[in-house]
């Protein structure tokens, strides 16, 4: 003979034994249970039938299959992400074996960043100064001045008389 | 101590640099994580973009894997925190159009299988869209605690790990989403 029990609705912590039952979760024995108070139970019964039917209902709904390429995607991703660093480090694994090449590289680094600070601290001309550099007067201009200026003296003493003398 | 899980076992040899193991989980779970994705955020290409990411963190977490867990308890836990970020972020903006696309991501058999009953297939589509809508209206816990429970065959415990709550709070999570559902599903019978 099946033992009574008290309406599991009556819970929520009691309601998960319908919820297993439509699940068909239950032992033998408390699933005959169920079904002897539900004979009796109108409220039980209906909730077993309607979440039998959304059960029942749930399982149709069947999801998209998985694209053909998901794996590829995914190892090259992975590949993606590990593969920098690792080949980095792979390829400079055998220079760092022998033991001067890291204080060689450390030193170049060094002498390298001294070459970028001193170019940086170099002064830059500005506009001013690099305006009287232009104006500078090359030694070329000043000969051809000089011949210039022999010239018109030259003209002046042809076309001009002699100045008379100053009377004493 | 419980016995090391099957699952645990491969990820931790994948800890120790074996691939190929990693290549087991992956085929094991990959079918699962999709489509319990694809069911949260019901959209395929954000599924399998969201998937990507949960196998991509699993392979990152490898060196600092520890087996405290069942694995694909672990493993649902970072599928339902980036569905649950995807769907809070609005990444994923569920909309009709969205609903049609995915409809073609359905089985062909469902639309044009070449029987005559064409009346039959329009009515099937027009419960499965019945059933897809009915599970995206239920909150976001509720609907992972009820897709792990009808389709991954959890146990409450397991979802509790996953959700990260108390097993009576799973037993309420799941009794108030089931009773939204029959209210909207029970005429399918």
């Amino acid at each position: 003979m099946v033992t009574p029990m008290n309406c599991p609705l009556e819970t929520r912590e009691t309601a998960e034994l319908l919820l297993d039952y439509c699940r068909r979760r239950l032992s033998p024995e408390r699933a005959a249970m169920l079904e002897n108070h539900m004979q009796t139970c109108t409220a039980c019964r209906g909730f077993a039938e309607r979440q039998r039917a959304v059960w029942e209902a749930l399982d149709g709904w069947e999801a998209a299959p998985v694209s053909a390429d998901f794996d590829r995607r995914l190892y090259r991703r992975i590949e993606g992400e590990t593969s920098w660093l690792e080949r980095l480090s792979g390829r400079l694994r055998p220079l760092l074996a022998y033991r001067g090449v890291p204080v060689a590289a450390a030193a170049c680094l060094v002498i390298a960043a001294g070459l970028l600070m001193e170019r940086s601290a170099t002064p830059v001309p500005t506009a001013a100064v690099a305006q009287k550099v232009n104006v500078e007067v090359q030694p070329e201009q000043v000969e051809k001045a000089l011949d210039a200026m022999d010239l018109i003296s030259e003209f002046n003493d042809k076309v001009r008389p002699e100045k008379p003398q100053a009377k004493l | 101590m419980a016995a090391l899980d099957f699952d645990a076992e491969l990820m931790l040899r994948v800890r120790e640099g074996d691939g190929a193991s990693f290549g087991v989980l992956l085929d094991k779970h990959r079918s699962s994580v999709v489509h319990f994705l694809f069911r949260m955020v019901q959209n395929r290409a954000v599924a399998e973009e969201l998937a990507q990411e949960v196998f991509l963190r699993v392979y990152r977490s490898r060196a600092t894997y520890e087996p405290t867990a069942k694995f694909t308890t672990w493993l649902f836990r970072i599928a339902t925190h980036l569905a649950l970020n995807a769907l809070r972020d609005g990444r994923h903006d569920r909309s009709q159009e969205r609903l049609d696309d995915d409809s073609g991501d359905l089985p062909a058999r469902q639309v044009s299988d070449g029987r005559p009953n064409v009346e039959h297939a329009l009515l099937n589509e027009a419960r499965l869209e019945e059933i897809r809508r009915a599970i995206a209206a239920l909150p976001e816990k509720q609907r992972a605690a009820v897709l792990m429970h009808k389709y991954e065959e959890m146990e409450y415990s397991q979802i509790a790990k996953v959700l990260n709550c108390s097993e009576s709070a799973v037993k309420s999570l799941l009794f108030r989403a089931y009773e939204t559902l029959r209210a909207r599903l029970a005429h399918l019978a």
